[in-house]
């Protein structure tokens, strides 16, 4: 049956003005619509118009969750204008994320890396969660430079880049100290592991075997680094392992 | 033995250090500390805390402050009631007020005495506090369902392999529940399994709940953690395992529903049965409702051997004469040429899952349900909600841990984390 954008008008009146315990039956054609418009970019566009005009400030809060909730299904570059800003809202940037983070379009990676640049406290963390979720390499020089930024912010940073693990974010971990004992460092082995990991899944056998011969020497002999020296060293076992999987 | 172990007692043997010592010693050497026969000194227990004691909680702290091998000293809940009841247990067990009581999960883990801690929140913690808790150097058991998405379970496992440590999920039934299954399976009795059929529940709801005023015993926040922020309401956190409406394991930003829920205990029986804990599926097909409206959707989930498991398959399509059946909607279906016995992997040690779980701490072999086999199980659930809310059959690419050439099946991997979580 062709779709008919008609039949939802009513379901969008409804979800305009949805706040929490309202009954959100009136508004369950839209996901309906969704699943049965399945290769129907015009119907999906369309959609998304709707979505995306239900994002001003003249809507609720939970209007905009139920919003966001339904471009990470099926949102487009389209969407990420009306997004993009309300990364820096408090209330909003997380929905905002939770719809950017599941949008392949490069455009949604360039939001999220703008407002890494413009947010901070736990908002800059969450755009470094969902940078690390899309494995956003142009972000790595963005997120090196938050190595040094100290406390959480650091370790989300060491996290993401553990994450991301291109080369640069490779290169980039490599240059902290292993041994400070502090989270941040903790988080840069983490992520130093990870990436050797990730380098042995993709038969990288030399340059994994090289994370980790560095972090068994440094931390070889030094009880507080005891956690480390057997994590590299399983790492190096794992290298020799030609029958691993 | 855990490095833990090792350097505790090393510690005890290479210092001089001993009972007899004046320096270090304590002024009162308790009984208990010093163990007897049937229990070990108290250097030699594993020492455990828990997060999340609820209901589910409760009971996994029961189980543990009952073994003589743990030296349990720490509680760790969000809601007071809860974390309250808990230290009392474990007062009242050892007969003192020395149990920690901690809000916030990093502090439990931050805490270098402790070498394991039980798991039991709601599924939007379990990535997220199994990935710290490994990071930190503790060992888990983690409940059931051990994860929410699909991107969880590859990080779990690593950070689990990367520091050495036992995770556990926490499916006490695939193994109790499921022997009139399991046995004659692995006993080829049936011959080579070609086909399942299985009962899933279905997939959680939206919670559009109102809000209330927030309770002070509550630290909401902390309670949403990495989930999106919905106000406070009773029916959102409360409950008792209710998938209905009326418990938080009803909505989908919790839990993955009953379908998750009993799948991992259910889907996890037949999966044991048939001895496909090791794989992940090839992929899900997709049958859509009949043209004449008689048979209802369902799907099947297909594994790299052929296996086929069909999820809520109409019941005139199923086999009459199965080969083997269970009381919860599994019947199994073999060629009927008996194959050779395969022994059924069992605990160790003594105790059930629990005692299952103490027992790898010590040997540090990896337990009965390890984390990679609770993945996989899920796994296949995960994909099973995943083509059922898409109403299209989809392909699984072990490697890449993505659904194969589909972008908008691939969107559903993973959902963003509510700063400031990140995994």
């Amino acid at each position: 049956m062709p779709f008919d954008a008609s039949t939802l008008d009513a379901p969008f009146a409804a979800l305009k003005t949805y706040d929490w315990g309202v009954d959100a039956a009136a508004f369950k054609p839209i996901d309906e619509a969704i699943a049965a418009t399945q290769g129907d970019a015009a119907a999906k566009a369309e959609i998304e118009r709707r979505l995306i005009a239900l994002l001003g400030p003249d809507t609720s809060r939970a209007c905009k969750e139920s919003v966001c909730r339904k471009l990470a299904l099926i949102g487009t570059a389209a969407a990420v204008p009306a997004l993009a800003p309300l990364l820096a809202d408090g209330d909003n940037s997380h929905m905002a994320r939770f719809a950017l983070e599941r949008i392949p379009a490069p455009e949604a990676g360039a939001a999220l890396r703008s407002a890494l640049g413009t947010v901070g406290g736990n908002l800059r963390i969450g755009m470094l969660s969902s940078l690390a979720a899309r494995r956003d390499a142009a972000a790595v020089p963005l997120i090196t430079g938050l190595l040094s930024a100290g406390g959480t912010t650091a370790v989300a940073a060491a996290t993401a880049l553990g994450a991301i693990q291109t080369p640069d974010a490779i290169a980039a971990l490599a240059k902290a100290d292993p041994l400070a004992g502090d989270a941040v460092a903790r988080a840069i082995v983490d992520a130093r592991l990870a990436c050797a990991e990730g380098l042995l899944r993709h038969g990288k056998r030399t340059e994994a075997r090289a994370i980790y011969d560095q972090l068994a020497t440094a931390a070889a002999g030094k009880p507080a680094a005891r956690a480390i020296e057997l994590a590299a060293t399983r790492g190096i076992v794992a290298c020799l392992d030609t029958t691993a999987s | 033995m855990t490095d833990r172990f090792i350097s505790r007692r090393r510690f005890l043997a290479t210092t001089g250090l001993s009972a007899g010592s004046a320096v270090a010693a304590p002024y009162v050497i308790t009984s208990k500390a010093l163990g007897d026969a049937t229990t070990p000194p108290a250097s030699d227990r594993i020492v455990m805390g828990g997060i999340g004691i609820g209901n589910q909680g409760s009971s996994d702290q029961g189980a543990f402050l009952g073994s003589p091998n743990v030296q349990y000293v720490a509680v760790c809940d969000v809601r007071q009631k809860w974390r309250d009841g808990g230290k009392e247990r474990v007062d009242a067990k050892y007969g003192n007020k020395d149990c920690a009581a901690f809000v916030d999960f990093r502090e439990l883990l931050a805490r270098d005495d402790i070498d394991a801690v039980h798991i039991a929140t709601p599924d939007q913690w379990h990535s997220v506090m199994t990935i710290a808790a490994c990071q930190a150097g503790k060992d888990v058991y983690l409940q059931k369902p051990e994860t929410l998405t699909l991107r969880e379970g590859p990080l779990m496992i690593a950070a689990a392999r990367r520091y050495g440590r036992v995770v556990s999920g926490g499916s006490q039934r695939v193994l109790e529940d499921y022997r009139t299954i399991v046995e004659p399976c692995w006993a080829g009795e049936i011959g080579t399994i070609r086909a399942a059929d299985i009962s899933i529940g279905p997939p959680p709801m939206a919670c559009h709940l109102p809000g209330q005023p927030t309770p002070p015993d509550i630290d909401w926040d902390l309670w949403l953690g990495p989930a999106a922020w919905e106000p406070y309401n009773a029916g959102r956190c409360d409950g008792n395992f209710g998938t209905g409406g009326n418990s938080w394991r009803s909505y989908v930003d919790y839990s993955g529903g009953s379908m998750t829920d009993w799948g991992a205990h259910n889907f996890g029986g037949l999966i044991f049965a048939t001895n496909l804990r090791g794989q992940q599926p090839a992929k899900v097909a997709y049958h859509p409702r009949s043209a004449d409206g008689k048979d209802g959707a369902y799907a099947t989930i297909v594994y790299p051997t052929g296996v086929e498991i069909h999820c809520n398959r109409p019941q005139h399509l199923k086999p009459q004469k199965p080969s083997i059946a269970h009381e919860r909607g599994i019947q199994i279906m073999g060629d009927g040429v008996a194959t050779a016995a395969t022994p059924v992997p069992v605990y160790k040690g003594q105790g059930g899952i629990y005692g299952d779980f103490l027992e790898c701490v010590k040997t540090r072999e990896r337990p009965f349900r390890d984390i990679e086999l609770a993945v996989n199980t899920m796994t296949g659930i995960h994909m099973l909600a995943i083509a059922q809310r898409l109403e299209r059959s989809l392909a699984w690419d072990r490697d890449a841990q993505a659904f194969t050439g589909d972008e908008e099946a691939n969107r559903l991997l993973d959902r963003a984390r509510r700063e400031p979580w990140i995994i």
